[in-house]
């Protein structure tokens, strides 16, 4: 992704961390529980797909923390900057943010973590998504889109409900040149079933990938990883576990690797190669 | 930041009473470009034990009302990696680094002091007898006088500098503890540590944490910890305490202050606000102009009762 110069990076070349100070430029309803809440930031910002921010959802002390969300979009303006959330309300942070007013100020500390490697391979690239983990997985494909890069993109759901933003994933897979697959548990669209086997009927009747990229729920990724192991295929999965700090220091949110270690998602991950995750890593 | 923040606890002389609390800060480092250490009254390191631990498995952390409960097993580096790889980033940019200080055996506290020892740029040792989240070691230390004194001493005669027991509020005799580590040699006590804590899954009907329990920590506790903090400076007054609970703002600090510490630790603060600790000690500066408080010193144990 280009980098504008006026976004300040840090010495390991990466884009600095910041706590923004964001307004609620925009919040569109994309289903009965989910929303799109799109941020400005008042300073230069950038990111990569796969990296998440830390976003305020009250004054007070209930919510206390911080939540997570992987950054489904950034669009530059000059100084400025939009941040683009997707957010299933969940809980009570997320019930606020669903009702926060545009024009409410809050604090997003971002970009955090490590993003998808974007590098295109020899064949195209399957990016899956399931329910709300599409926001890093539509960060990622209207950036390959936009470089021209192939890929198919699987996007799953319990019910036509929970497949979200399908226009633009639609104009980004068939800007690269793929196949748009949706699927969903009850069949209200798309094909029926898990969208694991979506892909596994696909890699059976011949079709070649050169990586996989997936974020989603956890027993979805793990349906995953057993099945890119299966069939010897490179995959970056995106890990969701609970945060405090996003900065690596609480130790809350750890993924156990394959030599053993703990190691905090906010900081070495989210966004995983499977080859370091441990075998049974979803626990 | 002026010197009307200056303060000590006990020997050591402090730029400002504010401090990072031990598991909220990594090793000093891990927040630079928020909250630079040398900016702080001290630092302290996440708990160090004599070798690496892994910590324990997920769940760790869970969110409460005001508050959060953890059981991340300390987790951390361990006491060599910290002194060849953080330690001297911190001398050279002369922060004031105290050291938390884990074992399982008591023979572990004295194996991480005397590594330590062969360092500069340590002010102090915090014992951490209090840790709710490992099976061994630590909180039986904490729980029992006997055993705590005879920890302390054999740290005591370890070490010259300063040495700090961080008590536990799960004590059944939190006097009684904190007298036990002032005969053994402690020079301050810092309080509270987290206190036992459970979260369920009513859905699941499970304990939300993998360990079970685990320690409440943040704003909810701050009562219990002014509490304890006033309790243990009513009994010693004599004993510089290092208040710590819930610390959100400058006034949160003046109140720990008022109720007997010396200095104040922000801890699960710098989840939600990295930049916190600094925040807190403008704040506090602040709170003394507006109250006529020429030196915050004059702030600790200044509590009028009635």
């Amino acid at each position: 992704m280009a980098k504008a110069p006026e976004v300040s990076h840090n010495g390991a070349g990466m884009i600095a961390r910041r706590d923004l100070a964001v307004r609620v430029a925009a919040r569109s309803d994309l289903s009965p529980t989910c929303f799109r809440l799109t941020l400005q930031t008042e300073e230069p910002f950038d990111a990569v797909p796969g990296q998440f921010g830390m976003l305020s959802c009250s004054d007070g002390f209930d919510p206390l923390l911080r939540r997570a969300f992987s950054l489904a979009g950034v669009s530059r303006r000059g100084n400025n900057a939009e941040v683009e959330l997707l957010i299933k309300e969940v809980g009570k942070g997320t019930m606020l943010l669903r009702h926060a007013a545009v024009g409410s100020a809050l604090r997003l500390l971002a970009p955090l973590g490590n993003g998808f490697s974007l590098d295109p391979g020899p064949h195209r690239l399957a990016l899956v998504a399931g329910g709300i983990g599409l926001p890093p997985v539509l960060f990622a494909a209207e950036a390959l889109a936009a470089r021209g890069t192939q890929f198919d993109l699987y996007l799953g759901g319990a019910s036509a409900a929970e497949l979200l933003e399908l226009k633009r994933c639609g104009r980004a897979v068939s800007r690269a040149g793929g196949e748009l697959v949706l699927t969903t548990d009850d069949g209200s669209r798309g094909e029926q079933g898990f969208i694991t086997a979506a892909l596994v009927r696909r890699l059976s009747e011949g079709r070649a990938y050169s990586r996989v990229l997936g974020c989603g729920p956890t027993p979805m990724l793990a349906a995953l990883t057993l099945l890119v192991r299966g069939h010897g295929l490179e995959a970056e999965l995106s890990l969701e576990e609970p945060m405090a700090c996003g900065m690596g220091v609480c130790l809350g949110c750890v993924v156990e690797l394959a030599d053993g270690r703990y190691v905090p998602a906010c900081k070495e991950g989210p966004v995983f190669p499977v080859s370091r995750l441990a075998a049974g890593w979803w626990g | 930041m002026s010197a009307r923040l200056a303060t000590s606890v006990g020997s050591l002389a402090l730029a400002n009473p504010i401090m990072a609390a031990s598991g909220t800060f990594g090793y000093g480092l891990d927040l630079l470009e928020f909250c630079p250490p040398e900016r702080l009254g001290a630092v302290v390191t996440k708990g160090l034990s004599p070798k690496p631990r892994r910590g324990s498995s997920t769940p760790r952390i869970v969110e409460t009302a005001a508050g959060m409960i953890n059981a991340i097993g300390l987790q951390n580096i361990g006491v060599e990696a910290f002194c060849t790889d953080a330690l001297p980033v911190l001398r050279q940019r002369g922060a004031v680094v105290a050291v938390n200080v884990f074992g399982e055996r008591m023979e572990e506290y004295v194996e991480v002091i005397e590594r330590c020892e062969r360092e500069d740029g340590i002010a102090a040792y915090e014992l951490n007898v209090s840790c709710p989240n490992v099976s061994a070691g630590g909180i039986e230390f904490g729980h029992d006088p006997a055993q705590l004194e005879h920890l302390t001493r054999m740290c005591r005669d370890a070490t010259r500098r300063p040495l700090w027991v961080k008590l536990s509020p799960n004590a059944p005799d939190l006097v009684g503890t904190a007298r036990a580590a002032v005969a053994g040699g402690a020079d301050a006590l810092t309080l509270i540590n987290t206190l036992r804590a459970m979260a369920i899954d009513a859905e699941k009907r499970r304990p939300v944490l993998a360990r079970g329990c685990g320690g409440l920590s943040g704003p909810a506790i701050k009562p219990i910890a002014l509490r304890m903090v006033w309790e243990v400076h009513r009994a010693l007054p004599e004993v510089p305490v290092v208040g710590i609970g819930g610390v959100e703002s400058g006034r949160d600090a003046a109140e720990f202050l008022l109720a007997g510490a010396s200095a104040v630790q922000v801890g699960t603060a710098i989840f939600r606000e990295p930049v916190a600790p600094l925040r807190i000690v403008s704040e506090l500066e602040l709170f003394c102009d507006e109250q006529g408080v020429a030196e915050v010193g004059e702030l600790v144990g200044a509590l009028e009762w009635h």
